[in-house]
């Protein structure tokens, strides 16, 4: 599985952090935990605070996975993958709520709802539980920070468009599309960048004169867990 | 069959032991965080609070809390200085149709009887012993959700300000009612003009808007600027946020019904308080 | 196992009828229901006649603040001991009130029906808060089971099922045993365990006793643990302190809100396979953008004036 993921030696700390934030960009690449991504993308530090804290579940539980995984026996694998999510997120849900009360009024449901997050156990089955600490740390870091640029790019795209400002400051007079800070608005963002991302790829291999092999199949197919 | 027994065993005792120290973990992060989130709550009223009624060193802040003990038909008002654990409080007991039923001193950490249902709470500015204005909470249904706003008012219940502090409205739509700018149309209304405030769904005139923006970005209290403006606008409804109707007239009567309800209230409770105003 | 969550559903709204059938009075005159009427009224039914129908027999005042009584305008009586107050200020169908009544000397809450109640929790999660067209929730399944209709309707009804099932669970455990020990902290912990059970019971039942019904949805179920819908509405529940009613409704109304949009999107998607959509959007980019129109065209349920 690994070798699949990753061909050839060891990949260094760079690599697997360049892979969580492009090749295998959680929200754009991977399509997983789309949720969050149009639920509180409405601005900036809403994006930033549920970025921030699934970052540290995914590094939290993959760090604990690589630790404990001797223990665990393998047909609960699972359940216990389940658990140790539980466990960090109520953790990091307790502890944005005592330290940063007013945002995490607006997106104290979703940080709860990390738990049932597709990204987070599928990283865990196929990176941490195989792979030594280092390189599960870095993993995690990589796809965690995947997520939170990814929720900072269509929070910036929204917030500016739909209201004029960023993180809060309003910069632009009055409220160029305020459509897209609607619940449908959400969508459309999402459905834009996408479609933004696909081009650039598409040129970017267009470039290349399809002399690389063909890139795995983008953010177009979908991918249902 | 002993092999497999074996292994269920296994499996159901690892099990058991990843739930128990998931558990225990949580508990102990519960405890280290719950002061925490407690503090951070108890800070953030006392500075909306605080900014709303223009606090200074010579004003003194008391909490009432209102509540009702159904069984025996009693509203329950229990007055302490908010913010100050350990100060004594005083308790004062009406019957539902207003009656006195008895006014006593309160010990400090006195618990709440579980019978109880909490109505709501009023913070009361208490300045060379007079009260010299007040924070009423309120809560009213919102497009969502309900909506849940602090009112602050004089002590000639004129209204010193109105703040949103939790909603679940659309943003850019509803949510513009926890604005600087929407709350503002409400400063300097008298009791009586709130009682009968009405919304209106007519563009808001610019220059108003305008002077609202610029207010709401001042400190709160910072002295009256475009007095003309305020005597023209201040006879005149409210002004709707644009495509938020629903959410600015619940606003609006959410305001209108929380003074209302105050002033009846305070006139019962006043004289009660004793040394508290 | 979906028979056993029926009974399990049929039983709790059996117990909850009970509880707000239950009336207070004197032994003789009884009020036997007491409902608000929008959009300014109040409609009484008595045992036995009352001796005044005179506005000053009669104190009503909103649950929250019951010091302070709202005006009785006019009192109608009407046949079978029926009596309709009218007051000064408007009420809602969902409202609370307390009405006292000084001869005879009774006292009584008065509620909205459990039915009403429910219908309004039922319709606002099915589509005015439509878990994926408000809320955003489930997406991740949404797109993966929404290419074509057969799936998605298997999904829908699949997930609704287990929705009912771990919503009831989850609350009876969250009412009866963490919030009456102040264990709430453990809230995600035991919800996802929850759902995870279930799952695992479903399955585990469905392979032995339906094997046909395994064979069909049975792919479903796994899918269903990485669902956040199916913990957003025990979370829901347990914020809002949900009565059992509410929480039943919430659950079958989350639940088939769900298989309604996956139903809807599934229609919509065929059709797409034969349009030309620009390369870049192809796939799901086009799907988001057609979700987009979806949440749209729900936006207009908020409209809907049940609520107030």
């Amino acid at each position: 599985m690994t070798t699949l993921l990753h061909p050839g030696p060891a990949p260094t700390p760079r690599q697997l952090i360049l892979n969580g934030i492009f090749a295998e960009n959680p929200v754009f690449r991977l399509a997983l935990s789309l949720c969050p991504a149009v639920a509180v993308t409405t601005s900036v530090l809403n994006g930033l605070l549920l970025g921030v804290a699934v970052l540290a579940v995914q590094v939290l539980s993959s760090v604990t996975v690589t630790l404990v995984r001797g223990l665990i026996h393998p047909r609960v694998r699972i359940p216990v993958y389940t658990i140790i999510i539980a466990v960090w997120v109520s953790a990091i849900d307790m502890a944005l709520a005592a330290f940063f009360p007013a945002l995490y009024a607006q997106v104290g449901l979703y940080v709860k709802l990390i738990v049932a997050f597709a990204i987070i156990i599928s990283r865990l089955e196929v990176f941490a539980s195989r792979q030594p600490l280092v390189p599960s740390f870095f993993d995690g870091l990589g796809m965690g920070l995947g997520f939170l640029l990814a929720l900072l790019a269509i929070g910036a795209f929204r917030e500016l468009l739909g209201s004029g400002s960023f993180a809060g400051h309003a910069i632009a007079p009055g409220k160029p599309l305020l459509f897209l800070t609607l619940p449908a608005g959400g969508f459309f963002s999402i459905a834009i960048l996408m479609a933004f991302f696909n081009w650039i790829e598409a040129r970017a291999r267009r470039g290349r004169e399809g002399s690389a092999p063909a890139p795995r199949a983008a953010a177009g197919g979908t991918h249902g867990v | 069959m002993k092999p497999v027994s074996r292994e269920v065993v296994r499996i159901a005792a690892s099990m058991t032991v990843a739930c128990a120290a998931g558990a225990a973990i949580l508990g102990v992060v519960y405890v280290a965080t719950d002061r925490y989130r407690e503090a951070s709550a108890l800070r953030t009223e006392r500075e909306a609070v605080a900014t709303m009624l223009g606090i200074d060193s010579t004003t003194t802040v008391v909490e009432v809390r209102q509540y009702l003990e159904p069984a025996r038909r009693e509203v329950i008002y229990r007055a302490a200085p908010f913010g100050v654990p350990g100060a004594e409080g005083r308790e004062v007991v009406f019957g539902l149709d207003g009656a006195l039923v008895g006014a006593h001193a309160l010990p400090a950490g006195e618990p709440v009887a579980k019978t109880l249902e909490p109505l709501g709470r009023v913070f009361v500015a208490i300045r060379d012993g007079r009260a010299a204005g007040f924070v009423v909470e309120g809560e009213a249904r919102g497009y969502k959700n309900f909506i849940r706003f602090f009112v602050a008012l004089r002590g000639d219940f004129e209204v010193a300000g109105v703040r949103v502090i939790q909603h679940e409205e659309d943003p850019g739509l509803g949510a513009e009612v926890a604005t600087g700018w929407f709350d503002g149309q409400y400063v300097g209304r008298s009791a009586e003009e709130v009682a009968r405030l009405e919304v209106t769904r007519d563009p808001m005139p610019e220059d108003w808007r305008a002077a609202l923006v610029a207010l709401s970005r001042r400190a709160p209290g910072s002295g009256a600027v475009h007095d003309s403006l305020l005597a023209r606008e201040r006879a005149k409804p409210i002004y709707a946020v644009t495509g938020a109707t629903i959410s600015s007239r619940a606003v609006t009567d959410g305001v209108r019904v929380t003074v209302e309800h105050f002033r009846r209230r305070w006139a019962l409770l006043a004289p009660h308080l004793g040394g508290m105003a | 196992m979906s028979r056993s969550g029926l009974w399990l559903a049929a039983a709790l709204t059996a117990a909850g009828l009970m509880l707000t059938a239950e009336s207070a009075g004197a032994d003789d005159t009884r009020i036997l229901s007491a409902r608000p009427v929008p959009p300014d009224g109040i409609r009484l039914r008595f045992s036995a006649p009352i001796g005044r129908t005179d506005p000053a027999n009669f104190r009503v005042t909103t649950a929250q603040a019951p010091d302070i009584p709202i005006a009785v305008l006019a009192v109608e009586p009407g046949p079978g001991h029926r009596v309709s107050l009218k007051l000064s200020e408007p009420v809602t169908s969902t409202g609370r009130y307390r009405l006292d009544v000084s001869d005879p000397p009774l006292h009584r809450e008065v509620n909205p029906s459990p039915w009403t109640l429910m219908l309004g929790v039922f319709l606002a999660s099915a589509l005015i808060n439509n878990f994926v067209f408000t809320r955003y929730l489930g997406l991740c399944i949404f797109f993966g089971v929404s290419k074509k209709r057969d799936t998605a309707i298997g999904m829908g009804i699949t997930f609704a099922v287990v929705m009912i099932l771990t919503g009831m669970l989850s609350w009876a455990i969250d009412s009866w045993v963490l919030r009456p020990l102040q264990l709430s902290f453990l809230q995600i912990l035991v919800f996802i365990g929850v759902v995870a059970f279930a799952v695992q019971l479903l399955d585990t039942v469905l392979r032995k006793t339906h094997a046909a019904l395994y064979q069909r949805w049975g792919i479903y179920l796994m899918l269903i643990t990485t669902n956040c819908i199916i913990l957003a509405v025990p979370l829901l529940n347990a914020t809002a302190k949900s009565g059992s009613l509410e929480a039943l409704a919430l659950a079958v109304g989350s639940g088939i809100g769900f298989a309604v949009a996956l139903f809807l999107m599934s229609c919509a998607r065929e059709r797409m396979e034969l349009a030309r959509v620009p390369a870049p959007f192809a796939g799901l980019p086009i799907a988001f953008a057609l979700t987009g129109l979806f949440a749209l065209a729900f936006m207009g349920f908020s409209g809907l004036d049940f609520f107030r």
